[in-house]
């Protein structure tokens, strides 16, 4: 049976509690006491396309941060492509593609090549196969022209771009996208999710979880949703089937019902 | 991957790095030629505060010849490498944290300490380009001896009190990783090699126990070979003590720092903290 592209099983992870001035200096190894993910389990299947949805505060970060190496869990595991986030993070960075909505994270005053042949070899690609790849990528993200520009000098749409461009130089496998429309206008995030929908999943069959807070974006991308809260899964299922369980004629509803904020719930 | 493919491969991260930190000062040109100005000023400054202090008993207490102005310029020059040692890791992490960049760098095939390496090579280099440019206005301006130093040996000095400075400077990134700010192994190595390493005045005109705690400093080695390389026309034979207190320090430090290093960033990711300023 072929493994699946992620494998997340009973994951938990505690942080410390926030202490600031001089009580710090006497907690130099907090215990991890604050909960931020209690007990997640899911798959997602090669070439599947999973939403993480929930509020602020449900996990949704501090989960792509453990997919990503980022963060260490405090109990459980965590698998990409078949590696342990914990045990072999170099092996699981092999196949990891990552993208934030961040638009702050280039060097500014180097060009987008630049950047991103800067990217291409901390990924180990060879200077003729980084040339070639960022040819590709600008091809097919449309950042042709663009490319002897500064980074300063672009658009958020065109940095964002450049962020996908970046997460996908060394072909990963996975694509961890964190609020990936966050800082972009309407029009743009449209014709990312596009892009996304046509070009990565479907052409490329590229396995991809995003967490976001667009459900509309959502509905359109995800195959299956998993839904947080308080560091809980609640549900991890089609956006129909997560739907149908909650009894409810759209995912907003859906998500009041499942996380028990809907209007008159008494918690 | 082959050892022999892994090492060219990190070289290539290292020297894309370097080619990031060039690009980057590129785009600031007028800064770099001030910089070289403003080095002529420091060294004609301190050409006359030595004219004005220098006298037979000065000259007599100087461990090499040439005068208070080469001793007290040799000093400056180099320990600079000390600062630069001791703060370039830190500022590596701290501005790929306040630029956005720390985490698109750690999801690479790239480890940090790979990455912060890489991130020393720019300021390293622009530190050695500075006291060239020191040295030269000296040579070329206020007397400074250049003709007679024995620069292997220099290059040699000048690559042990690297590897020994370095050290330091990872255990300074280190604590950087855990407590963001306020780093007191950075301004306790400065401030104790200010005063015990002898960079604007000779070990010997401490008291003895100052001298006694000026052997544990690796600047001090560092600058008594230097000038002694540069000033005092030494063999490698003669250069060789200082040496290797240099190397003993970079054997001890090297693996102990690397090791606390890789601690703090396991901490951090435990923490939630590495992208934290």
């Amino acid at each position: 049976m072929e493994r699946p592209a992620l494998l997340v099983e009973n994951l938990e992870k505690y942080f410390p509690p926030a202490v600031t001035g001089w009580r710090a200096l006497l907690h130099l190894l907090p215990r991890l006491t604050v909960p931020a993910l209690r007990g997640v389990s899911f798959e997602v299947k090669r070439g599947d396309v999973l939403a993480l949805v929930g509020a602020n505060g449900a996990g949704k970060s501090t989960l792509l941060r453990i997919l990503t190496t980022l963060l260490i869990p405090t109990r459980g595991r965590a698998e990409v492509w078949g590696f342990d986030v914990a045990r072999e993070p170099a092996k699981v960075r092999l196949h990891l593609g990552y993208h934030t909505g961040a638009d702050d994270c280039f060097y500014a005053r180097l060009s987008a090549q630049e950047n991103l042949l800067l990217f291409a070899t901390l990924n180990n690609l060879p200077r003729a196969e980084a040339a070639q790849r960022i040819a590709e990528l600008s091809d097919l993200l449309g950042l042709g022209s663009l490319l002897d520009r500064q980074v300063r000098t672009l658009s958020t749409g065109n940095i964002h771009r450049l962020g996908l461009a970046r997460a996908l130089l060394h072909r990963p496998s996975v694509l961890l996208l964190d609020e990936p429309t966050r800082s972009l206008d309407p029009l743009a995030a449209a014709e990312f999710r596009r892009f996304l929908q046509h070009r990565i999943v479907g052409e490329l069959n590229t396995t991809v979880v995003f967490a976001s807070h667009t459900l509309a974006e959502v509905e359109q991308l995800a195959s299956r949703i998993a839904v947080l809260d308080q560091g809980r899964l609640v549900i991890c299922a089609a956006p129909a089937r997560v739907k149908a369980t909650a009894g409810a004629d759209s995912l907003e509803q859906a998500l009041e019902v499942l996380t028990q904020r809907a209007p008159g719930h008494a918690s | 991957m082959s050892a022999f493919r892994s090492l060219w491969s990190t070289l290539r991260k290292l020297a894309a790095l370097f080619r990031r930190d060039l690009g980057v000062a590129r785009s600031y040109r007028v800064a770099f030629v001030l910089e070289l100005f403003q080095a002529l000023f420091g060294v004609a400054g301190f050409y006359f505060l030595a004219r004005f202090i220098e006298s037979p008993q000065l000259e007599r207490a100087l461990p090499q010849p040439g005068g208070y102005f080469s001793f007290a310029l040799v000093g400056i020059a180099f320990f600079d490498y000390l600062s630069v040692s001791l703060t370039t890791f830190d500022d590596g992490l701290q501005q790929a944290r306040q630029n956005g960049t720390l985490e698109n760098l750690l999801v690479t095939q790239t480890p940090l300490s790979v990455i912060l390496i890489g991130s020393s090579l720019y300021p390293f280099v622009l530190m050695s380009l500075r006291t060239a440019v020191y040295l030269g206005w000296g040579a070329a301006l206020f007397g400074f001896p250049l003709g007679q130093a024995n620069w292997l040996g220099a290059i040699l000095v000048l690559a042990a009190s690297i590897l020994a400075f370095v050290g330091l400077g990872i255990l300074s990134a280190s604590y950087l990783l855990l407590f963001k700010r306020g780093n007191p192994v950075n301004w306790a190595f400065v401030g104790l090699s200010s005063v015990l390493g002898g960079m604007l005045y000779p070990v010997s005109v401490l008291p003895k126990w100052l001298q006694s705690l000026a052997r544990l400093v690796p600047v001090t080695y560092a600058l008594q070979a230097m000038r002694a390389a540069l000033l005092g026309h030494a063999t490698l034979r003669e250069l060789w003590p200082p040496l290797a207190a240099l190397l003993i320090f970079a054997v001890v430090l090297l693996p102990v720092s690397f090791a606390i290093f890789w601690w703090a960033l396991r901490r951090t990711k435990i923490t939630g903290t590495l992208t934290h300023f």
